[in-house]
């Protein structure tokens, strides 16, 4: 009972703090509060282009190093959302997934000494305080510049704080949904963009690349996606939604400017997707271990050319459990050093493996695009953004941390 | 890019039209020499159109934007803006946007030059 009570007096610590804190202030607080209970704690932030945890500086602390996802514990709990546990001469370690909600935000390092009982309860006050965590980063990163300064490597473009700022969250999952996107270069994007709204039974989402490059492609972007947002949120379908980009960008625009993308929306209780296909490469349907094929209804003139006729939407019935992949043309036209593009099977033979070595949507995501950077000789020619739908409880289950995952069958002994 | 990858032609025909013959890659670089030599068209009075792509390796969302510029300001005219001998990847990049629909698209360049 007397931990039960040191672990809620740790958790209204940091709510007491986060009202008045400043960026710099969340990793202290926390080091401070759960070094009560004997635990070391060092927060790390994935960067924008999900490759490296860097730490949180903390005042008197020696500098730890950034982390490779790809080759570390750190790194294995934020791409799989699970804890781990490693046991060092220095005592045990635990590294748990730092969500916000779905989103992946990062990993938390807690240090408990020696001969701690590295039990079931203590794995999910650990995943529960990176979740808190994870929230409070969220509500914090607007206050300043520092948290957003430590996810960057490099300065970003004009055009990609733009967008960034416009974009929702990568990963966002509800009881038997998951809608996930990455995209690439991360400090240099340009006319590419994605949307999303998960209310109700019937999420939404678009994919969207606006011509033309940089500043002038993402102002497009920011215009159209706007207007998908302002319109969906006045209670428009796909088709009205479709009509304000139009409309908002041959006004804001004299010089033909136009975006091509997917508009979507999925009804949870009878599988049934309908889509537009405004000049865009088609999503593909995968379902099992393959591509069942690439949906090809519902097109329609890219957004912002005056199309007079009413497009018949696109329309599927999905299967539980098929996801949905969607990508602009930068993905399957990255071409390596001999001019061979990455193309579409390439793609979909990638997705597939990560399928079905069973990682969570957002993972598969991340290492897709970075597949496509390997790929890519030299600079990216294009903006390369890929967004993976999943119809399926298990998928959106493994979105979050394991211990939220039954919140029913709670770890705590009754 | 270096300058070479796109060259830009042009003759009249008729009494209001112009042929542009583009080679090479049209893309966001490149697009802007094409762009000029349609204005310079229309600023002659030439509201007739013709591209002949033919010689066009390569054609990116910049092309595209031209394109639908270029049909757009004839037609504010009166006139008409017309792609000829469209193929390969000019033709793949049309498709893929749907663009077909929108476009007047002539597989040679004689029956573009034809009529009204």
């Amino acid at each position: 009972m007397a931990a039960e009570i040191q672990w809620l007096d740790l958790i209204q610590t940091l709510l007491d703090r986060s009202h008045r804190w400043r960026p710099e202030d969340l990793a202290p607080v926390l080091s401070e509060a759960a070094g009560r209970l004997g635990i070391a704690t060092t927060v790390y932030l994935i960067d924008y282009e999900q490759r490296q945890l860097w730490p949180l500086p903390e005042p008197g602390r020696p500098a730890s190093e950034a982390l490779p996802v790809d080759a570390s514990s750190a790194g294995q709990a934020f791409s799989l959302v699970e804890s781990v546990h490693v046991r060092t001469d220095a005592g045990d370690q635990w590294w748990s997934p730092m969500v916000n909600g779905t989103d992946r935000v990062g990993v938390i390092q807690f240090v408990v000494p020696t001969g701690t009982d590295p039990d079931a309860t203590l794995q999910r006050r650990f995943e529960a305080v990176a979740g808190l965590v994870g929230h409070l980063i969220t509500t914090t990163t607007p206050r300043g510049d520092r948290l957003h300064q430590e996810r960057r490597t490099r300065p970003m473009t004009i055009g990609a704080e733009m967008l960034w700022q416009m974009l929702q969250p990568w990963t966002v999952t509800t009881n038997d949904f998951v809608v996930s996107a990455v995209l690439e270069p991360s400090y240099d994007v340009g006319g590419d963009g994605y949307d999303y709204a998960v209310d109700g039974r019937r999420p939404q989402f678009v994919i969207l690349d606006a011509a033309g490059h940089q500043l002038r492609a993402g102002l497009a972007c920011a215009v159209a996606l706007a207007a998908v947002r302002a319109t969906r949120r006045a209670g428009g379908d796909l088709r009205r939604q479709a009509r304000a980009v139009d409309a908002a960008l041959q006004e804001q625009f004299t010089d033909a400017r136009f975006a091509t993308a997917i508009l979507a929306e999925l009804d949870l209780d009878t599988g049934v997707l309908r889509y537009l296909n405004a000049g865009h490469p088609p999503p593909l349907l995968l379902r099992g271990g393959q591509l069942v094929r690439s949906l090809d209804g519902g097109r329609r003139l890219p957004l912002g050319i005056d199309d007079n006729e009413i497009t018949a939407y696109g329309e599927e019935r999905l299967l539980p459990g098929d996801r949905l992949l969607l990508h602009t043309d930068g993905v399957t036209e990255a071409r390596d050093t001999l001019g061979e593009q990455f193309g579409t099977r390439r793609l979909v033979d990638l997705a597939e493996q990560h399928h079905v070595a069973g990682l969570p949507v957002p993972e598969t995501l991340r290492r897709l695009s970075h597949a496509v950077t390997r790929h890519q000789h030299g600079p990216p020619a294009d903006d390369a953004t890929l967004m993976l739908v999943q119809w399926s409880e298990s998928a959106a289950e493994r979105t979050i941390p394991p211990t939220s995952r039954r919140p029913d069958d709670d770890a705590e002994p009754r | 890019m270096t300058p070479e990858t796109l060259t830009v032609d042009s003759r009249d025909f008729a009494d209001h039209g112009r042929l542009v013959t583009a080679v090479g890659e049209i893309d966001h670089d490149t697009a802007g020499r094409l762009r000029a030599v349609i204005d310079e068209a229309l600023a002659d009075g030439r509201v007739h159109v013709v591209l002949d792509v033919a010689g066009v390796t390569f054609c990116d969302s910049g092309g595209l934007n031209l394109f639908v510029d270029a049909h757009r300001r004839t037609a504010a005219r009166n006139g008409w803006f017309r792609l000829a001998a469209v193929s390969g990847s000019v033709r793949a990049v049309v498709d893929a946007t749907n663009l077909d629909r929108y476009l007047a698209i002539y597989s040679d360049v004689e029956t573009a030059l034809d009529g009204d």
